[in-house]
């Protein structure tokens, strides 16, 4: 493991999103939802000095839209070259992308491309200040997240089509509060027993959170014979720590092929998605493609901001 | 060794022989532990096989065997043996996270056909190659492919000419890698080099056939996981298994339903069994003995292998004690309410004094029967205890038919165990020819046996093997919702069903007995149809997962069609909701309420339960008190 003065973790805090200011001369990309914690953005940019939008309005499978000068452009999610065009269109080197209001397969493919152009990329995500709970939980739901998922398929851009034996892989999830989803990504992975390593958001959101996702992850965790003794911890907000453990983990299983799946918190699958771009190891990442509940949140908490392509370039 | 370190021991010995029942935990044990299943020697000849089961029920675990890897460990790890096999297997297993990388919009689908036709024929390239450099490693004297042949195969995939296997083993690897990036930038229309569908499979195999370790030897591409193929991709592997058979065959592993698509990519060329392929399920393999056989073979060769010194182990089958439906009357009435026995004392006081001698020569279950006919069907107790005087063989077939339903009864309302689910053919019975779990149940029975203090010499109680057999369903119904998209559907389906056959269980006076299947009825007029499309896909995906088991009905005309087939609660589940476990009588539920049971379920339960002439007012069983805002959900 690398000293601590060698592992920066490079987040800016905001106790609300109102006392977030973006640099001068910036681009701040965000997209939609119907969650509280999303809504700050449209009462904030009217304050937010010459700092220019870009508003992803449509967020399909295969492509999103925005517009731009009264044009509404496309872009496919599999088209490298369009996504290249998307980040050369963007003028200012400094540019914020608010994770909050977009899905996996939309913003993992986005921020992949956005450091291949070179741009000076700062993620945002706000947390929300609590998660719906259930008005009929089971053993593995107390929150009401996700109305279903659409299944398991790669992220866009992310697809791994080499095949290596079952006993060089290594399962890594990172939990959140659904366990029905970790359930389903087993039954799919199918992981070899013994090679299961569990990542729990710890510190989390809140102090409770982390008892919680034990909680709903009960039965699989159970399942997968000894993987509740491998689990580990990394801070829920933070990407830098999620991607450092996620380092340590693979020189512990040096040649393994990683298996990654990021259903825990979203700067948890950023610090995924980050190791994934950089990583000489084999990473495969594994997604079950949620359908969200349009108000799954409730309330706004801290804005943070991550410094990625910083950490990158460290 | 002290007492707790010899229990810590025996614990330890049971977890890795019962305990590891997926096939995937086992790794190489899975080998060691392998019992040959009575159709294996169809399934090791060189025609397509379909090998068609649920989850659980063993195929991974064939298939696996029937590799060169499975093949090399059943056969001791001798090298010298590799040489004589008559078949090598190549075992793959369809990744999910792999073939949904081939649709979307980007493609038109028949270029999607052609895109992954190519992809399947470098993943079977691929393992042929790591099959031959295996080979090779084991018999290194052995004739090898010649360079033209190596370079006929890399040019059939389009690649650079290959000289020898490791050149070939490259380009693959790298034409692999390519092909990832092509895929994860399909939208770019970048132009890719892709092979005939089929084409390298042939060139290699006919090549390899040539050289003289594998003259009259056959190749068996063993897929698993069939299932998780689009339709599409389906057809394209149904060509490959139709054209077939000079040098290598498919044995494909499918879950029940699996098997969307029987067509090949000519949509009027089916594969048709026996023609095209032996079509092998599971279930039908495993009908009358042949499962518990089996079982009792799988448990005994595992338990044979338990290192307890100084202590002989029982077999199987006298470890696990039945209670006879007369003991367990008794039992159950003495923690319950004493129905029974209130029965029987008031037939003693109403039975004429010279038949006093007959009543006492009978069990108390069947007097409980005799009062509980009369209550049902509303008719003096003492008039029909002289009718079954009267009428011996009537009765006979009566108490027979309601019997076992009636032990349901004794416990109603009351806490712990409603039911016994104890002894070597009832646990056979609620595994459901399910080997996965019946090796669970066996675990867990052991497991607390054995945690209880109590060794493998003594037979196990009733008591550890219901509350064991609880345990299992309970399990099980916690693990569906991860099963698939429809998860969380299938647990609420499950927790519908088990509550109304659990109440008609419970309340059986005057009813028909032991009810545990359902008919879907024909759509009521005015149904919106989307009940039908959901109740079906539903009812679909509750087969492939094991939370029904389904038998063709007594107008099958099409396999597609839901309402033809008869459904059951799969027996696992019965002990943990407290209904039979035993292949009996049905009720008729609509599509509407096959989904209610889903969205609405306390009002849909109180509806079917009303149409049968009861109320759900029982307060819930222990072992369902989890579930309390599933059943209050509504209220």
């Amino acid at each position: 493991m690398a000293p601590l003065r060698d592992r920066p973790i490079l987040i800016d805090i905001y106790d609300t999103p109102g006392t977030f200011d973006p640099e001068r001369d910036s681009i701040f990309i965000f997209g939609s939802s119907n969650e509280e914690r999303i809504q700050h953005i449209d009462a904030w940019r009217s304050h937010a000095g010459n700092t220019q939008f870009i508003h992803i309005s449509q967020q399909e499978i295969s492509e999103f839209q925005y517009l731009v000068e009264q044009t509404t452009k496309t872009v496919s999610l599999r088209s490298e070259r369009q996504l290249l065009d998307f980040w050369r269109e963007i003028s200012a080197h400094t540019v914020y992308f608010d994770l909050t209001g977009f899905g996996h397969h939309v913003w993992a493919p986005l921020i992949r491309s956005g450091i291949a152009a070179g741009k000076r990329l700062m993620v945002t995500y706000v947390e929300p200040k609590e998660y719906r709970y259930t008005v009929t939980p089971t053993e593995g739901e107390i929150f009401d997240l996700s109305e279903r998922i659409a299944g398991i398929a790669p992220i866009p851009g992310f697809a791994s089509l080499r095949e290596v034996r079952d006993e060089n892989v290594c399962f890594i999830p990172l939990l959140g509060f659904e366990g029905r989803r970790f359930a389903y990504i087993v039954e799919t992975v199918q992981p070899p027993g013994g090679k299961t390593v569990p990542i729990i958001g710890l510190p989390g959101f809140r102090p409770e959170y982390p008892f919680h996702t034990y909680l709903c992850n009960r039965v699989p965790l159970m399942q997968e014979i000894g993987s509740w003794k491998n689990t580990r911890f990394a801070s829920a907000n933070d990407p830098f720590s999620l991607y450092y453990l996620l380092q340590d983990i693979a020189d512990e299983n040096r040649g393994d092929l990683l298996k990654i799946a990021p259903i825990g918190t979203k700067p948890h699958a950023l610090g995924a998605i980050l190791f994934a771009i950089t990583s000489p190891q084999k990473v495969e990442l594994v997604y079950d493609h949620p359908i969200r509940r349009p108000q799954r949140t409730y309330g706004i908490s801290r804005l943070l901001v991550y410094h990625i392509s910083t950490f990158l370039r460290a | 060794m002290t007492d707790e370190s010899i229990k810590s021991a025996l614990t330890e010995q049971l977890s890795q022989l019962f305990g590891s029942y997926k096939a995937e935990w086992l790794k190489e044990r899975m080998f060691e532990l392998f019992t040959e299943p009575s159709y294996f020697p169809e399934l090791a000849t060189p025609r397509p096989c379909l090998l068609l089961g649920g989850r659980g029920t063993g195929k991974t675990t064939v298939l696996r065997c029937m590799s060169y890897e499975g093949q090399f460990a059943l056969h001791g790890k001798k090298s010298d043996t590799v040489s004589t096999w008559s078949y090598y297997g190549m075992y793959y297993r369809v990744n999910t996270n792999r073939v949904t990388a081939f649709q979307g919009p980007e493609l038109s689908q028949e270029k999607w056909q052609r895109v992954f036709a190519h992809y399947f024929n470098l993943v079977c390239c691929d393992l042929i190659i790591r099959f031959l450099e295996w080979y090779y490693l084991h018999c290194p004297q052995s004739q090898q492919l010649s360079e033209s042949d190596c370079s006929r195969v890399s040019l059939s995939l389009n690649l650079q000419p290959a000289s020898d296997i490791a050149s070939l083993a490259k380009r693959i690897s790298e034409a692999q890698t390519k092909f990832e990036a092509y895929i994860n930038n399909v939208a770019d229309n970048d132009d890719m080099q892709l092979s005939l569908q089929g084409a390298p499979i042939d060139a290699l195999m006919e090549a390899i056939q040539r050289l003289s370790p594998f003259k009259s030897k056959h190749f068996l591409f063993l897929l698993d996981e069939y299932e998780n193929l689009a339709d599409y991709q389906q057809q394209i592997i149904n060509t490959l298994i139709k054209h077939s058979g000079q040098f290598y065959s498919f044995k494909v592993g499918v879950k029940e339903l699996g098997w969307r698509c029987r067509t090949t990519l000519n949509p009027n060329e089916q594969l048709i069994s026996p023609a095209d392929y032996v079509r092998i399920r599971i279930a039908d393999k495993f009908d009358g003995d042949r499962f518990l056989i089996f079982a009792q073979k799988v448990c005994n060769e595992r338990i044979s292998k338990l290192n307890q010194v100084g202590r002989s182990v029982l077999d199987i089958s006298s470890l696990l004690p039945k209670l006879s439906e007369e003991d367990e009357a008794e039992l159950l009435d003495k923690e319950g309410s004493g129905l029974a026995a209130e029965a029987a004392r008031t037939l003693e006081s109403v039975a004429p004094e010279t038949t006093k001698n007959a009543l006492s020569r009978i069990s108390l279950l069947e007097k409980y029967f005799i009062c509980f006919w009369a209550k049902g069907h509303k008719k003096d107790i003492r008039g029909e205890w002289l009718d079954y005087l009267r009428n011996p063989d009537t009765w006979k077939d009566r108490y027979h038919n309601y019997r076992h339903s009636l032990l349901y009864t004794l416990k109603r309302g009351k806490p712990g165990i409603q039911k016994h689910y104890s002894g070597w053919n009832v646990l056979v019975h609620l595994a459901g020819n399910n080997i996965r779990y019946f090796l669970e149940l066996i675990d867990q029975i052991l497991l607390r046996h054995v945690q209880s203090g109590q060794n493998l010499d003594v037979p196990i109680s009733y008591s550890t093997q219901t509350l064991a057999a609880q345990y299992v369903g309970k399990k099980n119904l916690a693990e569906l919702e991860g099963l698939s998209v429809h998860g969380a559907q299938l647990t609420k389906l499950l927790l519908g069903l088990g509550r109304i056959f659990q109440t008609m269980a419970a309340d059986a006076a005057g009813h028909i007995p032991e009810v545990n299947h359902f008919h879907v009825s024909d759509p009521e007029p005015g149904e919106p149809p989307e009940f039908a499309k959901h109740s079906t896909n539903l009812l679909n995906s509750a087969v492939m997962h094991l939370a029904l088991l389904r038998f063709a009905g007594n107008k099958l005309s099409d396999e597609s069609d839901t309402r033809d087939y008869d459904y059951m609660v799969h027996p696992i589940f019965s002990a943990f909701f407290a209904f039979s476990y035993r292949h009996k009588r049905k009720i008729i539920l609509s599509g509407k309420q096959l989904m209610g049971l889903v969205n609405e379920p306390r009002k849909t339960i109180n509806e079917i339960l009303t149409a049968t002439n009861r109320i759900d007012t029982e307060p819930l069983p222990d072992q369902l008190q989890l579930f309390q805002g599933y059943y209050g959900s509504a209220s």
